[in-house]
């Protein structure tokens, strides 16, 4: 009896050992270099970068490419957009890390960041506007044509590629371009509800960009943060007005993040982490009553027992470790410098340099006095259109 | 050995294999896949639906071909002049629109063998920067300045890329019709016009669904 039992012991003490080896082997993960931060977001966003797994190299291009339009380096920008959307506009298929996402022992977190549709939409709707100023305006309708179509997998019909200003600027560069963007102006008006918006000026020569409000934040709700949640506040500025050369120019919120984060619907990967929750808690229960059921067995006291109780401690052991080792965590991983709002103007200004004040506009209209900046416009005195990014975001 | 034992046994065995699978998920290549050299026209492992190099070998091969075989370029009596107007492009890929007419250009200059020309309108800036020094005598020529040589073109070679997309859970497909066309810069007339559709698809991995 004594014997049996040692060889128990032994095996189970094996058992453990390996289970624990493997638990380690899993843990691994490498020391982190230490960062020298300066305080400036696109040097310290491109030591991120370098220092960044390669999944996560998108998620820095996102973040540094929205610094550098604010900073007014637009070069930088598309540096970096230019990086991350070849792997947006491709077929993510045979991905090894999307492979491991999917599976009960690794996080979503290790997939390749691509970002949620609004990320990568806001991703091409910055390339856009970089590809106008360039003077390609097909480009830029190219890029708009592409973020809408990522905008379509919403679950429900009303909310799929509903982005007013996509389709609008859409429609705008096929005016400029003497073809007919009539059908893209219905649809953006569609979208925009009860906002009318502004009919096309083909001559209008100064486009202005406008964002305000701070964009959307993930986080993981349910039992074990499975659930991919948004957390949203509604920003102070609802609306802007740019007053140059003695015009008052409109900037009304014609796009919200807020609205196309939490109107997207269930994801393909949000059943693969229930799935992945449900094995996790279901192993978890597995493991209790077998160890429980232990205990009972080895309070029998008679050698059944004692052989009863071995092999359900086996089964608990096996289902609490399988439950521990589940990740069914949701990616939160985010573009955590989007704005909330996106507004548009078009204009006719002639060459030279404009002295403005832009000014934000609360709920009520009230302007909003810490928020106001002064600035110089510069129409260029080139055959093409002047675009004008203005942000009320510093980084 | 009892039951107990065997079961011991088999958990011993069981767990360590379920965790060496959860490690191991999913990794392949963990060496990373190293630089291949591959033809422009051949169809790489990264691969997307827009447009890509072995798409720009075909359609731009196949239009210097059809260009060479107009009559009014193969039995031209002078060899024609011809300006390159930027493609336009309707898609929803963004391109480098200079790239599909820089190898056509290149394509017609190596086969043509001179029976066509091309007029280089990038440079005038410079060539009349050039030309006007020589005017003021401040560099040498060695042709009179003051006659225009600029010369003017015969046809404009242009081209337009058009998509149409589809996306559902199934997948996303995207066609493009690459259309090109030459025309008399004196009447308007096409002379030619040829066309290169392609379509693709693709479903992404259900992790970024």
């Amino acid at each position: 009896m004594v014997n049996r039992l040692n060889s128990f012991s032994r095996v189970l003490a094996a058992t453990i050992a390996l289970a624990l080896l493997g638990l380690a082997g899993c843990a691994t993960v490498p020391e982190r270099p230490k960062l020298r931060l300066t305080g400036d977001p696109i040097i310290d966003g491109n030591t991120y970068r370098a220092a960044a797994p390669v999944q996560d190299r998108a998620l820095w291009d996102y973040r540094i490419a929205a610094s550098a339009l604010r900073a007014g380096q637009p070069d930088e920008a598309k540096l970096h957009l230019d990086t991350a959307l070849p792997l947006i506009g491709g077929i993510l298929a045979n991905d090894a890390d999307a492979k491991k996402a999917r599976s009960l022992f690794s996080a979503e977190s290790t997939k390749t960041f691509i970002g949620e549709p609004y990320e990568r939409v806001m991703a091409y709707y910055y390339r856009g506007l970089l590809y106008w100023r360039d003077g390609q305006p097909d480009n830029a309708r190219a890029c708009y044509r592409s973020g809408q179509l990522i905008d379509s997998d919403a679950e429900t019909t009303e909310y799929k590629s509903d982005f007013v200003l996509l389709d609008y600027l859409d429609g705008l560069v096929s005016a400029k371009l003497a073809a007919d963007g009539s059908d893209a102006f219905a649809r953006a008006q569609a979208n925009a509800k009860n906002l009318k918006l502004p009919a096309y000026d083909p001559a209008a020569n100064v486009l202005i960009f406008a964002e305000y409000g701070t964009g959307p934040r993930k986080y993981g709700g349910g039992e074990y943060s499975e659930q991919l949640k948004f957390f949203v506040k509604n920003s102070a500025a609802h609306g802007a007005t740019l007053n140059v050369n003695g015009q008052s120019v409109s900037l009304p919120a014609y796009d919200d993040l807020n609205f196309q984060a939490t109107t997207r619907g269930g994801r393909v990967m949000d059943y693969i982490l229930g799935g992945k929750a449900v094995f996790k808690r279901t192993t978890n229960t597995v493991g209790d009553v077998a160890l429980i059921g232990s205990i009972i067995a080895a309070n029998n006291g008679s050698r059944d027992g004692d052989r009863a109780a071995v092999a359900l401690g086996a089964i608990g052991l096996i289902g609490k470790i399988a439950s521990a080792a589940t990740t069914p965590r949701a990616d939160i991983r985010m573009w955590d410098n989007l704005p909330q709002r996106l507004s548009f103007a078009a204009l006719r200004l002639a060459p030279g340099d404009y002295p403005a004040t832009l000014e934000f506009q609360d709920a009520t209209g009230q302007t909003l006095r810490g928020l106001t900046q002064t600035l110089t416009l510069h129409v260029d005195p080139i055959d093409r259109d002047t675009v004008i990014f203005l942000s009320e975001l510093k980084r | 050995m009892n039951t107990s034992l065997r079961l011991l046994a088999l958990t011993s065995v069981a767990v360590p294999a379920l965790f060496l699978a959860g490690c191991a998920t999913g990794v392949e290549s963990p060496s990373g896949v190293p630089v291949t050299e591959m033809k422009a026209d051949e169809r790489g492992f990264v691969s997307g639906t827009g447009v890509e190099s072995q798409d720009l070998v075909t359609v731009t091969d196949k239009m210097a071909r059809g260009v060479l075989a107009i009559p009014e370029i193969a039995n031209a009596k002078q060899t024609p002049r011809i300006v390159l107007e930027p493609v336009v492009n309707e898609t929803r890929f963004p391109i480098s629109k200079d790239i599909f007419l820089t190898r056509i250009r290149t394509q017609l200059n190596e086969k043509a063998l001179g029976r066509v020309r091309f007029l280089d309108r990038e440079m005038m800036k410079t060539l009349e920067r050039e030309r006007d020094l020589k005017r003021n005598g401040q560099v040498t020529a060695s042709a009179d300045p003051s006659v225009v040589e600029f010369r003017g073109a015969d046809y404009f070679l242009t081209g337009k890329l058009q998509g149409l997309t589809t996306k559902t859970s199934k997948g996303t497909s995207d066609y493009i019709l690459y259309s090109f066309r030459l025309t008399d810069a004196r009447t308007s007339e096409i002379i030619w016009e040829s066309s290169s559709e392609i379509k693709k698809q693709g479903l992404e991995d259900a992790a970024y669904r």
